[in-house]
């Protein structure tokens, strides 16, 4: 059940990613050009409602419907890989006009220049996990395995 | 329908019915919404970290259907989508390795800064999170100050 409601809001997602033309990176290239603000008045109108919306089911002590559990979120104190990851990913971004929402809907939309992307986000978060494993070796004093 | 779906529906429509995704998935399985984390756990499984798929997987796989589904209601199969002032400049083989590098990019910088797209700059900063503000800020700030300079070098 879980499954499927992620899926099913993931459907939702990706429609709107195509309907709205973010999954086009002609219309990001315009939004990073600064050429239109709907995408920016987008996430703002997002972002506004969910803050709204996350304070209601916080003071309303609400529970998740299929889990149960109360609704909860963490939140992080800004740190220095926050800049530092964001900034690549930005550059990432900037060179592709595209991030991971779009270029999921791109594949489901049968654009084939979205494969060259994903791959790369795949090497990407590799090299991350990779580099996590061996910095975790290495405080422990031990060999870094090949998984 | 066909040709409602054609045209860019207006922002604040289409901000709610993202607002209805964000919100929906802390409502329903009290998770944050986030499409790398997909992709992420894809990788974890093929190295053998992670034992079985998690929710995120679904969520992404959802948002591929999203994409097919669109295009199956528009007709436009292939994508209503181009490169074509990438490919006008440097040419497809040129195009393709821009995206393969700029998705490296993306893959190791969200990672590092615990997000991309949507799951700082749309779950994050819509809980208020101050390091999504700031890893928000530090991508859009970087991506338009590149996409910028390029134009003007160019």
């Amino acid at each position: 059940m879980i499954r499927a409601t992620a899926a099913g809001f993931g459907i939702v997602f990706g429609f709107v990613l195509s309907w709205t033309g973010l999954a086009d990176p002609s219309f990001i290239h315009k939004m990073l050009s600064l050429q239109t603000a709907y995408p920016y008045l987008l996430m703002a109108t997002s972002i506004s409602l969910t803050l709204t919306a996350t304070r209601l089911l916080a003071r309303g002590r609400a529970h998740a419907v299929l889990t149960h559990e109360p609704v909860q979120w963490s939140t992080l104190k800004p740190e220095r890989r926050h800049v530092i990851g964001g900034s690549l990913f930005g550059l990432g971004w900037a060179m592709s006009s595209a991030c991971p929402g779009p270029v999921a809907a791109q594949l489901g939309q049968g654009f084939g220049w979205g494969l060259c992307t994903a791959l790369g986000i795949f090497v990407g978060v590799r090299v991350f996990l990779r580099r996590e494993v061996a910095q975790a070796h290495q405080q422990t004093g031990l060999a870094p395995q090949a998984p | 329908m066909h040709d409602l779906l054609l045209d860019r529906p207006p922002w604040y429509v289409a901000g709610a019915l993202v607002a209805f995704v964000v919100v929906g998935l802390m409502a329903t399985i009290n998770e944050r919404i986030g499409v790398l984390g997909g992709f992420s756990q894809l990788v974890e499984r093929a190295e053998g970290v992670r034992p079985s798929l998690g929710w995120k997987v679904w969520f992404l796989f959802g948002v591929i259907g999203g994409g097919a589904l669109y295009a199956l209601a528009t007709d436009s199969w292939g994508g209503r989508a181009s490169y074509a002032w990438l490919t006008d400049a440097i040419g497809p083989v040129g195009t393709g390795l821009m995206l393969v590098a700029g998705g490296t990019l993306i893959g190791f910088g969200a990672k590092t800064a615990g997000g991309c797209t949507s799951g700082n700059g749309i779950g994050g900063c819509g809980v208020g999170s101050r390091a999504s503000y700031v890893a928000t800020a530090s991508f859009m700030a970087t991506a338009i100050a590149a996409t910028l300079l390029v134009r003007w070098l160019a």
